[in-house]
C-alpha cells in the first residue's frame, strides 16, 4: 500500500488556518481527508469549528504539539491510520493543523523519523497562512511567522477580503522570504485545494534566487553544473548537520551524482534531520545542474557553497590518488 | 594545493569560525605552503597545514594537534579547540521515504 500523503498547516495566531480548514473539508477536491488539530491552551475550540465528521477531527490538547505532544501526535497518526486499516475511517490524506505558536520543524521531524508511522506516512508540504490584514505586523513582531512562512512549500495568502496583498506589498515581501513557495490567495477562507495538495518535493521551482534575509531568515539556493560524488553529497550533509544544527531549517534539492548519471538523487531535511535520499529516474525538467536550496537563520550562502566545492576537491584528489 | 583551492578553505575556515561564533583571522601562514595562522580575538594562535600525502596538520601555540584526514575532522577539532560550547549536530536520517 502506497503511503499516505500528510501535510502540515502552519501560521500564525489568527492567521486564519482553521477558517481555511473548515472550508477545504467543504472542497471535492480535500475529500477523504482526516484532519489532527493542535491547539495551545487548556480547552481547545478549533476543533469545534472545522466542519468534518466526527471521527475524522481529532483533537490533541494540553500543549503545543512543537513541544509537549510530539508523542501524542505519533500515536493519534497511528490510531487514526489502525481506524482506517479497520475500515471505521475512510480517508485518503490527513491535514495537520498546528497551534500558531508551534514551530514546525520539530513536528516534520517527529513525521520524518518515527517508525510506528513512516512507512505509512509521507510528508507532503507544508502550508503556511499569513493574514493579509494583520501579516505585516505579524512579520515584523513575531520571528517565529517568518519562519513558518520560510519552511513552507505553499503559502496561502488569507483574509484577502480585508486587504490586497499585492497592493500592500505584503505578496512580494512573503516572495522575498520564501521564493521557491506558490502563493494562493484565499478569500474567505476559501481557496483551490487542488492546488494545495498533490505534488512532490521536487516538482516545485527551484529558483536560483538571490539571499534574503528577514528577521535572520535566509533563503538562498546552492548551484553546481559539475556532478558531485556521492561521498562528497554525504560528507556535506554530515558537516552542515554538525556544525550548522538548528540553523539549518530547511534543505531540499536536486543533486546529479556522478554515480548515478542521468537520475538525480532528491535531498530533503529539516535541521539536522533528512528523509533517506530518493532517487529519480530521469530529471524532471530541462535543468541538469545540482540545486540545493537552503533557509536558515544566519547562514551564509558562499560559505556553504566553500564548503561544498572544498569537499569535493578532496574527494576527487582521493579516487585519483 | 592550487592557490584557488587554498584561497577556498581559508574562507571555508573563516565561515566555520562565524558560524561557530568565535572572533578570528585566518592568514596565510609566512612558514608553511598552503598553511594558514587562525588567531582569535581572546589570543589563542593555530597553525593548519596540508600533510604532505593527505589530511590536514594541526597546531596550537605551536604544539602538535596531530593530523586529520579531511575537512571534517578539520573543523571538528578546530571547533573543539576553538568553540568547545559552540551547539553541534549529527545527521539523522528518518525511516519515512521521501517520494
Amino acid at each position: 500500500m502506497s503511503p499516505l500523503p500528510v501535510s502540515v498547516v502552519t501560521g500564525f495566531l489568527g492567521s486564519g488556518k482553521t477558517t481555511l480548514l473548515s472550508r477545504l473539508l467543504r472542497d471535492p477536491a480535500a475529500a477523504r481527508t482526516a484532519v489532527i488539530v493542535n491547539e495551545f491552551g487548556e480547552v481547545g475550540l478549533d476543533h469545534l469549528l472545522v466542519e468534518a465528521s466526527d471521527e475524522e477531527v481529532v483533537l490533541l490538547e494540553g500543549g503545543c504539539l512543537c513541544c509537549k505532544v510530539r508523542g501524542d501526535l505519533v500515536r493519534t497518526a497511528g490510531h487514526l491510520l489502525a481506524r482506517r486499516a479497520r475500515g471505521a475511517a475512510a480517508f485518503d490524506r490527513i491535514v495537520i493543523e498546528t497551534t500558531g505558536l508551534a514551530d514546525p520543524a520539530p513536528i516534520l521531524q517527529a513525521l520524518m523519523t518515527d517508525r510506528e508511522i513512516a512507512d505509512a506516512l509521507r510528508l507532503e508540504s507544508v502550508i503556511a497562512t499569513v493574514d493579509c490584514a494583520a501579516g505585516d505586523a505579524t512579520l515584523d513582531a513575531h520571528p517565529e511567522s517568518v519562519k513558518q512562512a520560510a519552511l513552507a512549500d505553499r503559502i496561502v495568502l488569507t483574509k484577502a477580503d480585508l486587504a490586497d496583498p499585492a497592493q500592500s506589498g505584503l505578496a512580494e515581501r512573503v516572495r522575498r522570504i520564501n521564493p521557491s513557495a506558490p502563493q494562493l490567495t484565499a478569500l474567505h477562507g476559501a481557496v483551490d485545494a487542488s492546488r494545495l495538495f498533490g505534488g512532490a518535493p521536487y516538482d516545485r521551482p527551484l529558483y536560483n534566487h538571490g539571499s534574503h534575509a528577514e528577521s535572520g531568515v535566509t533563503s538562498f539556493c546552492l548551484r553546481r553544473s559539475a556532478p558531485l560524488h556521492a561521498v562528497t553529497l554525504s560528507l556535506f550533509l554530515q558537516l552542515v548537520a554538525e556544525h550548522c544544527g538548528a540553523r539549518l531549517l530547511r534543505l531540499k534539492g536536486l543533486v546529479d551524482v556522478v554515480e548515478s548519471p542521468g537520475r538525480p538523487a532528491v535531498i530533503h531535511g529539516v535541521q539536522h534531520v533528512f528523509h533517506p535520499p530518493a532517487w529519480l529516474e530521469a530529471w524532471p525538467d530541462d535543468d541538469r545542474t545540482t540545486r540545493i536550496v537552503v533557509i536558515s537563520q544566519e547562514l551564509d550562502a558562499e560559505w556553504l557553497q566553500d564548503l561544498l566545492e572544498a569537499l569535493d576537491d578532496e574527494v576527487k584528489a582521493c579516487s585519483i590518488s | 594545493m592550487s592557490r584557488h583551492k587554498t584561497a577556498r578553505v581559508a574562507r571555508v575556515l573563516s565561515g566555520a569560525l562565524r558560524v561557530w561564533g568565535v572572533s578570528a583571522s585566518v592568514e596565510r601562514d609566512p612558514e608553511r605552503p598552503a598553511g594558514f595562522v587562525l588567531r582569535t580575538q581572546s589570543g589563542i594562535r593555530m597553525q593548519v597545514a596540508p600533510a604532505a600525502s593527505r589530511g590536514w596538520l594541526v597546531w596550537r601555540e605551536g604544539r602538535s594537534l596531530g593530523v586529520h584526514n579531511g575537512l571534517p575532522g578539520l573543523l571538528r577539532s578546530l571547533r573543539q579547540e576553538l568553540a568547545p560550547e559552540a551547539a553541534t549536530g549529527r545527521l539523522i536520517i528518518g525511516s519515512q521515504s521521501l517520494l
